[in-house]
C-alpha cells in the first residue's frame, strides 16, 4: 500500500510546490525530480503486482491488479520522459516570449495533477471513483490544452470539455445501471460497484441492464478514448497543446478511458457470455476506417499525429474485441507500444514545431538536414508508427491479424490489414516529404536544446528494442494483463 | 407530493426556454436545484435512508448555492451583452422542449425501467431532463448556457440515480458533487478566456479548426 500513497502524494506535492518557487532552474529540476519519484512509486507498485498478489488497501478503495498496474507503469513512464522534455520545450518558448516565467511554473502545476488524476484512475476499486477520475482528467487536461490564450487553443479546449463532459454524463448513467444490477444481488451496499466484486459474481447479474449499461459506458468513456465517431474533440485538442501534453494525452490518457472500458467489458463479457467483443470489433474497425481520409489529405503535422491515434486506438479495441490469448495479448502488447511511438512523435513534432514555427506540412522541408538528430529519429518513429518492421508496432499489429484470422474474424482481419495498409501510404509520404529536400536558408542548423533531446531516447529505445525482440518481463506483464480479461482471477 | 415536485421541476425547465437574458438561467437554476434537493429530501422523509438527506443538503448547498453563485459572478465579471442567441427562435425551441417532454413521458412508460416505489414518479421526469438539458446545448450560441445544458443533464442524472435505486453510495455522490463543482469553476475560467479574446461568447466565432 506505501508504494500507492506515494505514487498519489508524489506529482500532488510536486505540481503544489513546482509553482511555489519563483526560480526557474530551481522549479525544473524539482519537478523533474517529483517526476523521477512517481516513475520509481509506479514501477515499484506494478513490481509488486506483477510479481507478487493484487494490492488491495484502504478500508477495499484501492485495487491493484495487472491491468492497473500495467496502466500505471505507462502512465509513469511517459509522464516521466514528458517531464524532462518539457524543460526544454518550455524555456525555448519562455526565450521567444511566448509565455512568461509564471505561467510556465502554472504549467507545472497542472502537469502534475494531470499526472494525478490519471494515476487516481488506475488504483481505485469502485467504479463510480473510476467516474470520477476520468472527468477530473477532462477538467485538469482542458486547462492544459488551453495553455497557449489563442483562439484556436480556446476552441479546441472548449469542445473537449463539452464533448467530454457530455460523453461522460452516458458513463454515468451506464454506472448508475451497473450499480442497480449489482444492488439487485448484493444489497444496497457500496461494494455493488466494486468491479473486483462484480467481476467475480458477473454470471448472476441481469444481462439486459447490464448490457444497457455496457453500451452506455463504451458510448461515454469512447467519447474520452477517441473512437469515431465521436473523436471530434481528438485532432483539436491533441494539435492545439504544448507538444509534451499532447504526448501525454495521445500517449496514456487515451490508454485511460479505455481503462475504464475495458473494466466494465470484462464484466459485461463475462454476464453476456462473450458476446460483448462485438460492439469493440465494431468500434475499432469504425475507428480505423475513419481516419484513413483524414490521414490522407492533411495539412497539420500534429492533426495528422492525433489521427493516427484515433486508429491505434481502433487497432488496440479492434484487438480486445477479437479476444482470445492471442488477440489480448497483441492488443496490449499495441497499447504499449503506440505509447512509446506516438509519446515520441509528439516530442519529435515539438520540437519541429519549435524550429519551423510552424506545424502546416507543406512549409516544412528537409529536417534531415536541420536537426540530424530529431530528423533521422522523426523518420524512425513514423516507420515504427505506420507498422514498419523491424519496429515495435509491427509485432503487435501482425499478432492481432493473426488472431484475427484464427479466430474466424476473417473479413475484419481483411479489413484491418487493408487500412493499415492505407494509411501506412499516406504517413510515409509527408514524412519522407517533410524528413528530406532542402532546408529553408535563414534556419538555424542547430537541435532545440539538450533536454529534449535527451527526452527522445526513452521511447526511442522501446521503440526500437521491442521490435527486434519482446523482453520477457514485458511478455510476461501483458500475458497477465490478458488474463485479467479472460477473468482469471488470482 | 411526488406529482408536485416532478411538475414543478418540468416547469423550471421549461422557463429556461423562455428566457431573455442569460443571467435569468442562473436563477431557474438554481430554483430547480432547490426543487431537487426536495425531492431528495421528500424520498427520505419516506424511506429513512439517511443518505438521501445528506445528498439533499449538498445539493442544496453545491447546485442551489454555490454553482449559480459561480455562474453569476462568471457573467458580471464578462460583462457582456447578456442577451441569449439561439438557433432557433425561442417559440420554436419552446416547442421542441414541449415535443421532446411528451417523448419523454411516452419512453418512460415504454421503457419498463425498474424504479423503486418512491422513485418511480420521477423516472419520467429525469430523462426529460436529460433531453432537455441536450437541448439547450445545442440551441444556445452562448458558452455560459452550454454550461447551463449540461448542469441540467447533471440534474436528470440525479434523478435518475435517485428513482432507480435510492441514489448511488454516498462516497460516490460525494465525488461527483466535487466534480460538478470543479466542472462549472473551469467552464467559467474558460468562458472568462473565451470573452477576453473573442470579445464575445458566441461559440459561433469558434470555427477555426477543420479537418
Amino acid at each position: 500500500m506505501g508504494w500507492i500513497w506515494t505514487l498519489l502524494g508524489t506529482p500532488l506535492v510536486t505540481g503544489l510546490l513546482a509553482w511555489r518557487i519563483k526560480n526557474q532552474n530551481v522549479c525544473e529540476k524539482f519537478q523533474l525530480a517529483g517526476a523521477f519519484v512517481t516513475l520509481l512509486a509506479g514501477l515499484a507498485a506494478a513490481c509488486q503486482v506483477l510479481t507478487g498478489a493484487p494490492i488491495k488497501g484502504g478500508n477495499g478503495f484501492f485495487y491493484v491488479d495487472a491491468l492497473g498496474a500495467f496502466n500505471i507503469s505507462l502512465i509513469v513512464l511517459v509522464g516521466f520522459t514528458a517531464a524532462l522534455y518539457s524543460i526544454g520545450y518550455m524555456r525555448h518558448e519562455i526565450n521567444e516570449q511566448v509565455i512568461t516565467e509564471q505561467q510556465c511554473r502554472l504549467y507545472y502545476l497542472w502537469f502534475h495533477l494531470f499526472l494525478f488524476t490519471m494515476l487516481a484512475v488506475s488504483v481505485v476499486d469502485n467504479l463510480g471513483f473510476l467516474w470520477v477520475g476520468i472527468e477530473l482528467t477532462t477538467l485538469v487536461s482542458a486547462l492544459l490544452v488551453a495553455f497557449y490564450k489563442k483562439g484556436t487553443a480556446l476552441e479546441a479546449a472548449w469542445k473537449y470539455l463539452i464533448m467530454g463532459s457530455v460523453g461522460i454524463a452516458f458513463a454515468l448513467l451506464g454506472i448508475i445501471f451497473l450499480y442497480l444490477a449489482g444492488s439487485h444481488l448484493l444489497g444496497e451496499d457500496p461494494r455493488a460497484l466494486h468491479w473486483s466484486v462484480l467481476s467475480q459474481v458477473a454470471e448472476h447479474l441481469n444481462p439486459k441492464w447490464i448490457l444497457v449499461a455496457f453500451l452506455f459506458v463504451l458510448v461515454g468513456f469512447g467519447t474520452k478514448a477517441g473512437f469515431a465517431p465521436m473523436h471530434f474533440w481528438l485532432p483539436d485538442a491533441h494539435s492545439q497543446a504544448p507538444s509534451p501534453v499532447s504526448a501525454v494525452l495521445s500517449g496514456v490518457l487515451l490508454n485511460t478511458a479505455l481503462y475504464g472500458i475495458f473494466r466494465v467489458f470484462a464484466i459485461a463479457n463475462t454476464t453476456l457470455g462473450g458476446k460483448a467483443g462485438q460492439f469493440l470489433i465494431f468500434f475499432g474497425l469504425l475507428s480505423m476506417a475513419i481516419t484513413v481520409p483524414f490521414i490522407l489529405v492533411q495539412h497539420d503535422l500534429k492533426r495528422m499525429l492525433a489521427y493516427s491515434s484515433v486508429e491505434h486506438i481502433g487497432i488496440i479495441t479492434l484487438g480486445v474485441g477479437i479476444g482470445g490469448t492471442l488477440g489480448l495479448y497483441g492488443a496490449f502488447l499495441h497499447m504499449f507500444n503506440h505509447s512509446m511511438a506516438k509519446s515520441l512523435l509528439f516530442f519529435l513534432a515539438g520540437n519541429i514545431n519549435q524550429k519551423y514555427h510552424s506545424k502546416r506540412m507543406d512549409r516544412i522541408s528537409g529536417i534531415v538536414q536541420a536537426m540530424p538528430v530529431t530528423g533521422s529519429m522523426f523518420l524512425v518513429a513514423t516507420f515504427a508508427i505506420a507498422g514498419a518492421p523491424p519496429f515495435n508496432v509491427f509485432i503487435s499489429e501482425f499478432t492481432i491479424m493473426r488472431a484475427g484470422f484464427q479466430a474466424g474474424h476473417l473479413w475484419a482481419a481483411v479489413l484491418f490489414l487493408l487500412l493499415v495498409v492505407l494509411i501506412f501510404a499516406g504517413m510515409v509520404y509527408y514524412v519522407v516529404k517533410m524528413a528530406f529536400g532542402q532546408a529553408p536558408e535563414k534556419l538555424q542548423k542547430k537541435e532545440i536544446d539538450r533536454w529534449s533531446t535527451a527526452a527522445l531516447l526513452i521511447p526511442l529505445a522501446a521503440v526500437v528494442v521491442c521490435g527486434l525482440y519482446v523482453p520477457p518481463f514485458l511478455s510476461q506483464t501483458v500475458h497477465q494483463v490478458s488474463q485479467v480479461l479472460q477473468g482469471v482471477h488470482r | 407530493m411526488d406529482q408536485a415536485i416532478a411538475f414543478s421541476l418540468l416547469i423550471s425547465t421549461w422557463m429556461l426556454f423562455q428566457i431573455r437574458r442569460i443571467g435569468d438561467s442562473v436563477g431557474i437554476l438554481a430554483f430547480q436545484s432547490t426543487i431537487l434537493a426536495f425531492s431528495a429530501g421528500a424520498m427520505w422523509y419516506k424511506t429513512g435512508i439517511s443518505h438521501l438527506l445528506i445528498a439533499a443538503v449538498l445539493t442544496l448547498l453545491v447546485k442551489a448555492l454555490l454553482i449559480p453563485f459561480i455562474l453569476q459572478y462568471t457573467i458580471k465579471k464578462i460583462d457582456i451583452k447578456r442577451e441569449v442567441e439561439r438557433f432557433t427562435s425561442k417559440y420554436i425551441s419552446l416547442l421542441l422542449a414541449l415535443a421532446l417532454s411528451a417523448a419523454g413521458f411516452y419512453l418512460a412508460s415504454r421503457l419498463e425501467l425498474p424504479g423503486k416505489e418512491h422513485g418511480q414518479p420521477y423516472l419520467a421526469v429525469s430523462i426529460i431532463l436529460i433531453f432537455l438539458g441536450t437541448l439547450i446545448m445545442i440551441d444556445h450560441k452562448k458558452a455560459i448556457m452550454q454550461g447551463v445544458g449540461l448542469i441540467t443533464i447533471e440534474n436528470g442524472l440525479f434523478l435518475i440515480a435517485q428513482s432507480l435505486s435510492y441514489g448511488m453510495p454516498l462516497i460516490v455522490e460525494l465525488g461527483i458533487f466535487f466534480d460538478m463543482l470543479v466542472t462549472v469553476i473551469v467552464i467559467g475560467i474558460l468562458s472568462f478566456r473565451i470573452h477576453s479574446t473573442f470579445e464575445s461568447l458566441n461559440t459561433e466565432k469558434m470555427q477555426n479548426l477543420k479537418g
